[in-house]
Formats: structure tokens, sequence, C-alpha cells
């Protein structure tokens, strides 16, 4: 079936197989290899994506069920090469382990800022509860969220206020 | 995914009710797919052809009538219930339980209609849909018909859902001023799972509902109790009506317990 999809701005046409996950079209189909595939089950969230606006698990989506959508990826995050403010935090805070899952996870932090701009540390941990980290550990993301909305010092490295 | 199949999304109820008349067995209803195609990719699900929902007509959008209350067409999401301030203010309990279910991304795909079709035992919204005394109103070529929530399920992951038709729109009354909610889960973790045991409970004008999941091959309500009856009665109500399992998630004997430890906990909110 043919499909026509925006991804981070650019349109695309192309033949797909029905039977093809929206994850395998991103990452075959279209190159964009920073979607991940961990579970395939919709557990891990390493394949997170914007579709229409809201994060989905690629995985869990068929590719025609995109035709005519917008989509956003993690290639989108940052602008001609430079880091987005979150992207800058996860370095800063050391966010970031062998880095499978943090595509996921920095799509799932947009969007997370983007409802809630000063998220507290629950609200943070729920944001990304659709999102495993099996290496770093969740402290110094949650930490990096925090700094990326403006809620630590970083210079004193203690937090304004949890 | 390895297993083939084909794909159409109908712009009108009535091409899919025809796809479904058509095919049968042989097609699988497409909404969120976040269960289905779970499903299709472990070798569960077979479909020949998918026949997506999302793109008919007005299947996204919620109704609301003075009489009927609120109506939750089959494309309406988890998140896109939540979203709405009128389920909130009017229907907490429902929202409580939307809430608990699975992830972000899950809720943004996931669809009302989905999750009490599939007919788990351990359904996230089927206590609540049971405690607010909703139906469903099943389509197909040959009509509709209305059927209540405490007649729908059959068996674990069964339904009286007949091969052709479509769960197209699930009714739930409206809600005294006075109704009070709530709903406990007991999951492994904080964050996302399964439920092992879930309890809602629903105070209306006295009357005390309780709907429960997990502790038996369909979700179960447990009528007829009243927010004046002792607490020992009530739970040994709760308690005589499941019939729990030991699974991977825990034994039968925990499950009792804790519909008990629930139970006494959602009455210190209700009653």
């Amino acid at each position: 079936m043919l499909i026509s999809v925006t991804v981070n701005g650019d349109v695309f046409e192309r033949e797909v197989e029905e039977h093809w996950t929206l994850l395998r079209f991103l990452r075959d189909g279209l190159g964009l290899t920073g979607t991940k595939e961990g579970c395939g089950a919709g557990e891990c969230g390493a394949c997170t994506v914007e579709l229409d606006g809201r994060t989905v698990n690629s995985c869990l989506a068929l590719a025609v069920e995109a035709d005519g959508a917008s989509i956003r990826t993690i290639e989108g995050e940052a602008d001609q090469g430079r880091l987005s403010t979150i992207q800058a935090a996860f370095a800063r805070h050391h966010a970031v382990q062998c880095g499978f899952c943090t595509g996921g996870m920095v799509m799932s932090v947009r969007d997370l800022l983007q409802r809630n701009p000063r998220p507290t540390v629950e609200e943070i941990k729920e944001g990304i509860e659709g999102n495993f980290c099996r290496c770093t550990g969740y402290e110094q993301i949650v930490e990096a969220v925090l700094d990326a909305s403006g809620q630590l010092d970083a210079a004193k490295g203690v937090l304004r206020h949890v | 995914m390895a297993a083939r199949f084909g794909y159409r999304a109908p712009r009108r109820r009535e091409e899919l009710l025809a796809l479904l008349g058509e095919y049968g067995e042989r097609a699988r209803v497409l909404a969120g797919g976040t269960d289905l195609l779970g499903d299709v990719r472990s070798g569960l699900a077979h479909p020949e052809v998918m026949v997506d929902l999302k793109r008919v007509e007005g299947y996204r959008e919620l109704g609301w009538s003075a009489d009927d209350g609120l109506l939750i067409r089959p494309g309406v999401t988890i998140n896109d219930l939540l979203g709405d301030d009128r389920v909130r203010a009017s229907y907490p309990l429902l929202a409580a339980c939307a809430q608990d279910l699975a992830s972000h991304q899950i809720r943004n795909r996931a669809t009302v209609i989905g999750n009490v079709v599939n007919a788990s035992p351990c359904a996230d919204l089927s206590p609540a849909l049971l405690c607010l005394g909703a139906h469903a109103v099943l389509s197909s070529q040959e009509g509709r018909r209305e059927v209540p929530f405490t007649e729908f399920f059959t068996g674990a992951k069964r339904t009286v859902l007949r091969t052709g038709e479509l769960l197209e729109e699930v009714v739930v009354p409206p809600a005294g001023a006075d109704a009070r909610g709530s709903y406990h889960k007991l999951k492994r973790i904080k964050g996302h799972d399964l439920g092992i045991v879930g309890v809602a409970a629903l105070a209306e004008d006295g009357a005390l509902r309780l709907g429960i999941s997990s502790c038996a091959p369909t979700p179960l309500l447990v009528d007829g109790l009243s927010t004046h009856d002792p607490v020992d009665e009530v739970v040994a109500a709760a308690r005589a009506a499941i019939s729990p399992i030991s699974d991977v998630r825990c034994t039968k004997e925990y499950r009792t317990h804790m519909v008990g430890v629930y139970v006494r906990r959602a009455l210190e909110e209700v009653a």
C-alpha cells in the first residue's frame, strides 16, 4: 500500500507492506535508526515516537495506520547538529550509558515537558514510566529532566526545589 | 511482524460492518492495536485482514446526552477519556481506573472499548463500568442490540459478541451528584503493570457496588450492598463472589487476602 507521511517535517511517499510496523518502516524504509526496537511488545518504550502530536510505541502501530500522519522521531530533536535543551541536559548529567533507551526516553521527556513544563520528581517518574532504562539507572535521567525544566541549580549541584 | 495480513480502513460504519460480515472470523477489528498487534506478533492471533476502525467518521468522539449519560465510541482512546473535563468531573471513578492503565504511550493508542472487549479478567476499565451500570451496544449488518456489562463477559477473554459484530458504543448512565468512587489496583511495581487484584467501589444513595478484577475468569460486580453494612459483611460478600486462581503473579490465597484489604480501604473512602 502506498502511504504518505510527514517525518520530522519532510514528506515521504513510500510503498509499504501492510504487516510492517511503523517502527520497521522508520528504520528499514527511511533509515531513521535512532528509534530502537527493544521488547517489541509496548513495554520498554525504546521505540517511542510522536504520531500526530502524541507519543506512541511505534512497535505497536502499523505503517499503514500512519498514512497521512505527521511523525516526529529522535532525529528531529537536534537542530542542525545543535543538541536540544533536553539532549544537552542528558549529556550533562550522564543520563546516557549504553544509549539504547535514550531516544525513546527523550521523546517521552519532550512530551512531558510540553504538557507540564515544571514537573515534580514524582511527575517525571510517571512521565517516563513507559520507558525502561536497564543500565544508567533513573536518578541521572530524573536529574536531567529537572535541569532541562530549569529546576536544578547546576552550579551548586543541588535541587532548587523538589 | 512475521505474519502477513491485509489492511482495510473504511470511512463509514456501514462499510466497516459489511467488511466484518464478509470476512467473519478471518477479520480482526483494529482499534488501538496495543493488544492485537502483540497477539499477532506472538502468534496468538492470525487475522487474514485487519479492519481499522479509526477512520470511521465520528468514532473518535465522546458523546453526551442528558438521558443516557456518556457515550464512548470505538476510536476513543484512554487518554481521550482522561483529557475530557466532563469525564473527570462526572465520572471520577472511570478516570481513576483509566489513569492506572499501562503507560502514557499505551494510553495514547489503547481504546476504552478495546480494553473492555478483549475481556481480560484484569482489564482496568471493566470494574468501573460494572459499578456504573454501563451497557454495551453491539452492531452488525443484522442490526443492533444492547447488553449490560453484567451479561457481557462469559469467560476469560470470552464475551457474548458474535462473529461479524462490533462493540460500537459503551453507554455509561449519568452518575448521581453524591456518588463517590474509589479504585485500588495491586501491581508488582508502582509504574505500569498488569493488575494482580483490582477493586473499584461506588457508593450512591446509600447503595454500594464493588467491581473486582483479576479474581475470577471475568470481571465481577458485587451488588446489593449498602454503605451501612458492617465492613466484615461487605468483605465476606466480596470474598464469596470471587474464584481466584494461583498463577505467575501470585497465589489465590494472596488474592483473596488482598480483596479484603482493598474492600476495607475502599469503604473508608466512599462510605
